[in-house]
């Protein structure tokens, strides 16, 4: 028990940051809070399937995709509670992520990498296929829109509950079964361990957590989903969060939702750049230079400072 | 339960950056924003990067043409105008955040000149519960004329009295192109080339009310996919080809027009060609041509004027003086070769002025808007930009500013456009 005491006191520490930060920050700022928080909550979802099963899904944000228009939809055509609409969002993209982690069982590395890039092309183009229901290019808008305050609070108690389910699935049998499919199939397989049914479960999982993001993501844009949102871009994003996060570590997923949050909207500012192209040169330079000093990302740099203050 | 020190050293440091940041961004917010004594703040959003950057130059234009009203006119009522411009990158969840930080953050005193249909939409609700003019919006769309009197329509989701455009919209251009068709093909045969999305199908609905009762000469329909190959129309020109007809209509965005312009010319076929005048731009077609289009005879239309055939127009040279004093070479090249997207904005950019002049020596957002709906740049007071007797104009029962077009044939000798007939009401 010794050794969880630290876990929980920077748990507090975030509560307690995250708690008094909307009464320090202007409007705007709240509202980029509120967007690291979604960016937590799908950055949580990816590295469940890629930090603890090894799988690697450049697609993730037809997840939040499917979250998303869920959300619209619902809330246009039935007036839905958002907050249900979260819920039914992270329902469906369990069942939509299980279904494909089916045929992705069958794949591995850059050729599962593959086939979730299709899975990110293919589903925003969905939208002009069923264009009377999803709105084509115009669009779906949320009967609804709620202030930045509102998505600041849904969006970080929707990463805390989430975080806590995370942490109940990963501390387990479960977890151990994933790591055990991550580190060696064979081994997972001669140990009893179902490869088939975790690799699933995984994809799952991370899928419907992907899809709160998604619902949230709808929320911050005014309510409005639009398959541009949903762009190939948004998926690398993901993977470039849970590469900047590392492995298993809450301060990892933060830098990392961080970094994709934020990073997009102080890029613009820098003056020597100017506003134009500034976001596109800053950022991949900052992804670069990231993947260059900490290779393990936020979660190995702790991992090395840590040690170093133990010897 | 034990805090250590690292863990307090990250905490402080988020509490003072919060704090620094929330008292630079709570000061000076007095009467109305965006207007100071000396300048006038206003933003926009634009797709510097992405899949629409070559609309890029309508933004620089519009901001060149600030530059000459603060250096020559010292600015509008002694205040210099400010044009904060920020990259969408054509993403309508960006366009949000990006416009939350100039109303927000820059506290800009309003919207003006934004590109784009999704970016649009995506806004406008939170700028109208705001009380920010959405103003010359850069879309053809037809929902922000529409939308103050007809605010029932589902695309409106209720009414939208601070939002305006500025172009001529696509269901109306496209009806001038179904009368053409009608007055010069005895015996039409039409195939339409469309973009699958709401783009193209407001230009086929267009089309097809324009057509009337001969609807039905309509014997073939192709559509592709905004985001797939160019290459993958050269598929869907065979098959109108195929089906015999003797016109062809595109409503594709400037790539797909450009293939599908060099597919007819490689099969040596000049059916009557339509093109919607977003593609029609000098640039793109000379880029047809030198892939093989043969498109002498493609009849489009305009609503500004051109910088290659109507040189001498006071318009065109004050345009080029601009142009030439802004000492960016890639824009004066664009220019000089026929992008009309910078004469575009030059054009929305004198009309914002326009009103921003209009709007009173203590200018608030509402008397701004008021200016945009009773715009009246005709004689004297006509836009210096827009093709030779049209007017920009707009009243209290009337949001679309421009309503005329003049239909212009593409011309195989000169490599350009030659405008002919008289100036068309299209209007509502």
């Amino acid at each position: 028990m010794r050794g969880r005491l630290p876990a929980l006191g920077s748990l507090a520490v975030v509560a307690v940051v995250l708690a008094v930060l909307p009464f320090v920050l202007s409007d705007y700022n709240t509202y980029l809070a509120a967007e690291v928080g979604i960016f937590f909550v799908a950055v949580l979802g990816l590295n469940i399937l890629t930090g603890y099963t090894g799988q690697i899904s450049i697609g993730h944000g037809a997840f939040m995709a499917i979250g998303g228009y869920t959300t619209a939809v619902m809330s246009r055509d039935h007036h839905t509670n958002l907050i249900v609409t979260m819920l039914l969002a992270f329902a469906f993209c369990f069942v939509v992520g299980l279904l494909f982690g089916l045929p992705a069982l069958r794949l591995s590395g850059a050729y599962l990498a593959l086939a979730t890039f299709a899975l990110a092309i293919s589903v925003p183009l969905l939208t002009d296929q069923w264009s009377t229901y999803l709105g084509g290019t115009s669009g779906v808008q949320s009967s609804e829109t709620k202030s930045n305050l509102w998505i600041y609070g849904a969006a970080w108690t929707a990463s805390a509950v989430l975080f806590l389910l995370a942490w109940l699935i990963l501390r387990g049998r479960v977890g151990r079964a994933f790591r055990a499919v991550r580190d060696s199939e064979i081994a997972a397989t001669a140990s009893g361990v179902e490869i088939g049914i975790y690799k699933t479960l995984a994809f799952g999982i991370s899928a419907a957590f992907c899809g709160v993001a998604g619902a949230l993501y709808v929320m911050a844009s005014n309510g409005f989903a639009q398959p541009d949102e949903f762009s190939v871009l948004l998926s690398l994003q993901l993977l470039i969060g849970a590469a900047v996060a590392g492995l298993g570590s809450l301060w990892g997923v933060l830098a990392g939702a961080a970094f994709v949050g934020l990073l997009p909207n102080i890029s613009t500012s820098v003056p020597v750049v100017g506003n134009d192209h500034g976001r596109d040169v800053v950022y991949g330079l900052l992804v670069i230079l990231v993947m260059l000093v900490l290779p393990g990302g936020f979660a190995g740099l702790l991992a090395r400072v840590r040690s170093l203050v133990r010897t | 339960m034990s805090i250590n020190r690292k863990q307090l050293g990250a905490l402080l440091c988020v509490v003072v950056v919060g704090i620094a940041v929330a008292s630079t961004a709570g000061a000076a917010r007095q009467g109305t924003p965006g207007v100071a004594d000396h300048s006038i703040t206003i933003g926009g959003t634009f797709p510097f990067s992405g899949p629409a950057s070559l609309y890029a130059t309508i933004a620089y234009a519009e901001q060149a043409y600030y530059g000459y009203i603060n250096k020559t006119q010292g600015g509008v009522h002694g205040r210099k105008i400010i044009d904060i411009t920020m990259d969408d990158g054509y993403n309508p969840s960006t366009t949000v955040t990006d416009v939350k930080k100039l109303v927000e953050k820059d506290n800009v005193f309003a919207i003006v000149g934004s590109l784009g249909t999704a970016p649009g939409l995506a806004t406008w609700g939170y700028l109208n519960k705001h009380q920010v003019p959405q103003a010359l919006l850069a879309t053809g769309d037809a929902y922000w004329g529409t939308c103050i009197y007809q605010a029932k329509i589902p695309q409106c989701n209720g009414a939208k009295p601070w939002t305006i455009g500025w172009q001529p919209d696509y269901p109306a251009e496209a009806r001038q192109y179904a009368k053409y068709i009608l007055s010069h093909q005895s015996k039409p045969k039409i195939g339409v080339l469309y973009q699958s999305d709401d783009y193209g199908k407001n230009y086929l609905a267009g089309l097809m009310a324009g057509l009337g009762s001969h609807k039905k000469d309509v014997i073939a329909e192709q559509k592709y996919t905004s985001g797939s190959d160019p290459a993958g129309i050269q598929a869907h020109i065979l098959k109108l080809k195929q089906a015999g007809v003797n016109t062809v209509v595109i409503f594709a965005t400037p790539a797909y027009a450009i293939a599908a312009l060099a597919t007819e010319g490689g099969l040596h076929w000049s059916p009557l060609t339509m093109l919607n005048n977003v593609s029609a731009n000098r640039l793109f077609m000379l880029a047809a041509e030198s892939k093989g289009a043969m498109p002498a005879g493609v009849v489009s239309s305009t609503y500004i004027e051109s910088q290659t055939t109507q040189p001498n127009l006071p318009g065109m040279q004050l345009a080029k003086a601009i142009i030439d004093s802004t000492h960016n070479n890639d824009l004066i090249t664009d220019f000089n070769n026929g992008d009309n997207n910078i004469v575009y904005g030059f054009a929305s950019a004198a009309t914002a002025v326009d009103a921003l002049k209009r709007a009173g020596a203590n200018p608030t957002r509402a008397s701004f808007m008021h200016a945009l709906r009773s715009l009246n740049e005709t004689g004297s007071n006509s836009n210096p930009f827009v093709y030779p007797g049209m007017t920009v104009k707009t009243s209290a029962t009337h949001g679309f500013p421009m309503q005329q077009l003049k239909l212009e044939k593409w011309n195989g000798n000169t490599h350009d456009w030659k405008s002919f007939g008289s100036v068309i009401n299209s209007g509502h």
